[in-house]
């Protein structure tokens, strides 16, 4: 190659105390010997704030490409230098790793690749197709929240078959909790249960709730999938839902579906439009499961042999071409940060907790009431208790916040809207004041929604609450209005805190199993954040909902429709991508040779 | 009033400390956890953002920053890791350049060579000193006396005090505020009293000890000051003042050491980021203490004629103190903190006379 096409390269060493990363200088070494590079860079060695400096060295180059982690945090720098050296900036390639997803050590062939593809001037995306294998036409989905029942549905009214699984005892997920969505305040149950309704009568999806993943193996187009099914105890096929068993049963625990607002039954059904709609028991609450003794509910039991103490957990393997994970997320635990006093001062609450309070079929009736112990040191809300008359709503708890998570949750700035709109709706002559940092209401119809929830008269106050303490019954705020640059010290009755979304505590487990990627703030990482946000670098394993990052159910519904088109055209096709990440450094080089012919 | 935006203020401050001024954005998290803001004095958010559009006249008129005792609670909460803490602190320094008519406090911040001649020409200075008294105990002893008295009269008068004077004239008349006068007169005792205990530091969660710590090196310093000036403790023979003296050198050198330490673990906020000038202000005090120590005990053994340069590196340290780190350093803060209180409570009273408080 002649002299003008002159290479340099840059590499970004920005590791942020991370070890686990590809072996940049290796990369770097083999970079080197190639013909048209002349000149390596490492990024600790060069002084970002000198641009004349860096200008003179790259005098006699023709192209630049920048490599490594975080190479967009310099990019503005070299195409500085490379206008101050007369060059056209638009021979700057980039070579970022992460986008490619070569992010750890096992992952340096791959980096090298991305490199290599740089240098011979191939886009990576070009030379790095894999092939392509036969796929098997039925579908695992895991998780039955919104994002899952979604994808279900979609490939189901395809006419191909899907196993929908999900963990707890009923599909729904979080959906199934809330009184009402944002922006238009629709009623959340007249959306979902139709559809959950349609997911347990299709005749082509087979619903398979209280089951976990205990492993996966095979190949995309071919997985091999280990089921644990465990024991409901209660035989669903005969279960009436007549919940007489319920009534009679003495083991008590804390109810997941009401948030821990209240307390259900050792034998329960999670609420009362679940899908299925039958009754299960809750081993470790069970009091013959425990300690042998008890069976009230069997004796009960109109229906003959319907409830069995004894079942036991089953494993089942399934096969499928292709695996949807919308697995969802978990609330942020408000206890962590201490000065909101979560966990201490009774009436400081989650905003999960207040969807349950607004909720019709709720614990309280829909009635927003006082929290206070009871006789045996159990904190619940008592639709006897008197009702608060100024309520706070605090947002960003344990988001955008660099002591816990770095990045926005997006949708507690509109359900915090929303839940003030239901407290005026519920107590129009409490006082609802509301604390924000800034306000994203990004979505079609969500500035509007802002600007109604101001004209209902809910105070919204610009500044981040620092503390609340418990001042004479009442709850003391303590926040500055950082636009009027006042300091307000405000007591009120009730205190909700705008908790974010997190990933849930097996997401590290999941990923694991599925052999996919989860990027820095610990959601699953999607092929691409720009033109792939469901697909992963393993072939057949698509991504849906919150479990790729947070989201509302809107952009759930739109992202769990293009993951089971995903599906759908590999099973039309009878073909399926292998992964990206089997291929092997010495296919992608001679792709690229290939196509830079 | 207007202000005009000086975009290079962000730049010229972080010659004064660590930290990034556009961490921030804003949440006000800062000033609301902060024990000491108070409902017409608020900070640090105000200065931060003061900072980020550019405002140097806003910035110079704030009393905010001297009501700060570096707790630390606004760093560990504070959601963007963007450390108004220290953000305070290296606004202090550039408030002490800020009021310093010499411009001497501002180069010694920025500038650590500048700093080393200045020591560097201190050092000739007194050798030079002792070389045109014949290295003569007496003759030293008698200079250091009269030089320690004069120095701090220049101080005083040309130095300080014009200083503090600005500072009044930036945060009080430039300002505009209208304080009754008999404010002037009463809040007169608060600031004597404040100078003395700096006990508005007690409003912090940080505990009591430290309060403590810092009150007895206060105390103990000006005690030092007082015994060896008016009461010329090493030429004494008056056993009540060289106990004392002997007692007071103790409190400065023990204590200033525990806090050379805490400095050297970087547990707490305050001590995560020393500047120049923190360390020079423990290190010399504590050099202070005990060298002068040492010099009492030499002269009640009847050691110091034989060991003179013992005498010299005293009169070093203090020179280069007194000459240097008293009026251009940190030592300055511990006067303009006091004068801040005083403002604040006149700003508070002009905004009582208004009816907006
Ligand atoms: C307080 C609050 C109010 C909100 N209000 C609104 C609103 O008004 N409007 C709006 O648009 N959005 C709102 N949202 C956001 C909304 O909750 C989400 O967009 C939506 O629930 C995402 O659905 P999902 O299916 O991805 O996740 P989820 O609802 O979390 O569902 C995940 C499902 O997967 C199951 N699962 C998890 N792990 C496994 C596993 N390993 N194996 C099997 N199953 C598993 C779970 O049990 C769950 O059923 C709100 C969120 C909160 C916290
Ligand atoms: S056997 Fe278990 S589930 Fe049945 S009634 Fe007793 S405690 Fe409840
Ligand atoms: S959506 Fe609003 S409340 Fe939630 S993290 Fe983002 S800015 Fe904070
Ligand atoms: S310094 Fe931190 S706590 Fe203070 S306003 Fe800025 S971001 Fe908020
Ligand atoms: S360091 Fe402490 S005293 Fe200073 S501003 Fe922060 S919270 Fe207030």
């Amino acid at each position: 190659m002649g002299e003008n096409e002159r290479t340099g390269i840059f590499f970004c060493i920005n590791l942020n105390g991370n070890e686990d990363v590809v072996d940049i200088f290796k990369i770097a070494k083999n970079a080197e010997k190639k013909p048209n590079v002349s000149v390596v860079w490492y990024s600790s060695d060069i002084s970002l704030s000198d641009t004349k400096k860096f200008a003179s060295e790259i005098k006699n180059l023709k192209r630049l490409i920048i490599a490594g982690y975080k190479t967009g945090t310099v990019k503005s720098f070299l195409t500085e230098a490379m206008v101050i050296a007369g060059k056209n900036p638009e021979n700057i390639l980039m070579a970022d790793f992460n986008e490619y997803g070569a992010n750890t050590k096992a992952d340096t062939e791959k980096a090298k690749a991305v490199v290599e593809c740089a240098i011979l001037g191939v886009p990576f995306e070009a030379a790095s197709v894999p092939g392509e294998t036969s796929v098997c036409t039925e579908t695992l989905v895991i998780g039955g929240g919104i994002a899952g029942i979604q994808a279900s549905l979609e490939i189901a009214n395809g006419n191909q078959k899907v196993y929908l699984l999900e963990r707890t005892g009923t599909i729904g997920g979080h959906m199934a909790m809330f009184d009402k969505t944002f922006p238009t305040l629709d009623c959340a149950a007249c959306i979902l249960t139709p559809k959950m309704v349609e997911v347990g009568q299709h005749p082509n999806i087979e619903l398979m709730t209280y089951c976990e993943v205990k492993s996966v193996e095979g190949e995309p187009g071919n997985y091999k999938v280990r089921i644990l099914k465990k024991a409901k105890r209660v035989d669903i096929s005969r279960c009436i839902a007549c919940g007489i068993c319920s009534e009679k049963c003495p083991g008590k625990a804390v109810s997941e579906f009401d948030a821990g607002t209240t307390l259900r039954k050792a034998i329960y059904i999670p609420f009362p439009q679940a899908v299925p709609n039958k009754y299960l028991i809750d081993a470790d609450n069970c009091i013959y499961v425990q300690s042998g003794k008890c069976g009230i509910c069997v004796k009960v039991c109109m229906v003959d042999s319907c409830i069995n103490l004894d079942e036991k957990d089953e494993e089942v393997e399934i096969t499928v071409g292709n695996i949807i994970v919308a697995t969802g997320f978990k609330v942020f635990d408000a206890k962590k940060i201490e000065r909101f006093g979560y966990g201490k001062f009774p009436n400081v609450i989650t905003s999960l907790e207040l969807e349950r309070l607004v909720n019709a079929a709720g614990p309280t009736g829909g009635n927003i009431c006082f929290r206070t112990r009871d006789k045996k040191g159990n904190w619940i809300f008592s639709d006897d208790n008197e009702k608060p008359k100024s309520f706070a709503l605090i947002h960003c708890i344990g988001s955008r916040d660099e002591n816990y998570n770095k990045y926005c949750s997006r949708v507690c700035c509109m359900y915090s809207l929303k839940l003030a709109h239901l407290i005026k709706e519920k107590l129009p002559d409490s006082d609802v004041f509301e604390y924000y940092i800034d306000m994203r209401a990004f979505g079609k119809g969500y500035e509007e929604f802002y600007e109604r929830i101001k004209e209902e008269g809910v105070n919204i106050i610009r500044g981040k609450t620092a503390k609340i303490e418990e001042k004479n019954g009442q709850l003391l705020l303590r926040t500055e209005d950082v636009i009027n640059d006042r300091l307000i010290e405000q007591k009120v009755d009730m205190v909700v805190l705008a908790v974010g979304l997190e990933p849930r505590e097996d997401t590290s487990e999941m990923a694991e199993m599925l052999g996919i990627s989860r990027s820095d703030d610990g959601w699953f990482l999607e092929a691409n954040s720009i033109c792939d946000p469901v697909g992963t670098y393993t072939g057949g394993i698509t991504i849906a909902g919150v479990c790729q990052g947070p989201k509302d159910i809107p952009d759930t519904i739109a992202q769990s429709s293009e993951a089971a088109s995903h599906v759908l055209k590999s099973i039309i096709n009878g073909k399926i991508r292998k992964s990206i990440k089997d291929l092997s450094y010495d296919k992608i080089v001679s792709n690229a040779k290939e196509f830079s012919k | 009033m207007s202000n005009r935006v000086n975009p290079d203020l962000k730049k010229e401050l972080r010659k004064f400390g660590e930290g990034d001024w556009n961490d921030c954005f804003n949440c006000g998290n800062c000033t609301a956890i902060c024990s000491l803001t108070e409902k017409d004095i608020l900070f640090p958010r105000k200065e931060i953002r003061a900072i980020q559009m550019g405002l140097k006249n806003k910035l110079a008129s704030s009393v905010g920053p001297w009501l700060c005792y570096y707790c630390g609670e606004c760093s560990e909460t504070c959601p963007r890791d963007a450390n108004p803490g220290e953000l305070m602190m290296a606004v202090r320094r550039y408030l002490t350049k800020i009021y310093d008519w010499t411009g001497l406090a501002g180069l010694f911040y920025r500038s650590k060579l500048a700093l080393f001649i200045g020591f560097l020409l201190v050092l000739i200075a007194v050798i030079a000193v002792g070389y045109v008294k014949g290295f003569e105990t007496e003759a030293l002893m008698e200079f250091g006396h009269l030089f320690e008295q004069y120095v701090i009269l220049a101080l005083f008068t040309l130095i300080i005090l014009p200083n503090i004077f600005h500072m009044f004239w930036l945060t009080i008349v430039k300002q505009k505020v209208k304080a009754p006068v008999f404010s002037y007169i009463t809040g007169f005792w608060h600031l004597i009293w404040n100078m003395f205990t700096q006990n508005r530091s007690l409003k912090c969660e940080t505990g009591s000890f430290r309060w403590l710590e810092h009150f007895l090196i206060v105390i103990g310093y000006l005690l030092l000051l007082f015994t060896t000036v008016f009461l010329n403790w090493f030429s004494t023979e008056n056993n009540f003042i060289i106990w004392l003296g002997y007692i007071v050198c103790g409190l400065v050198f023990v204590f200033t050491f525990d806090f050379i330490i805490d400095r050297l673990r970087k547990k707490r906020e305050v001590t995560k980021f020393s500047h120049h000038s923190d360390w020079l202000f423990v290190i010399w005090l504590f050099l202070l203490g005990l060298t002068a120590f040492i010099v009492r005990l030499f002269v009640d053994t009847n050691l110091i004629d034989n060991n003179l340069w013992l005498y010299m590196i005293h009169l070093i340290v203090i020179a280069q103190w007194g000459i240097l780190l008293v009026p251009f350093g940190k030592w300055t803060h511990f006067l303009y903190r006091s004068f801040a209180i005083y403002f604040a409570n006149l700003k508070k009273s002009a905004l009582k006379r208004e009816g907006k408080l």
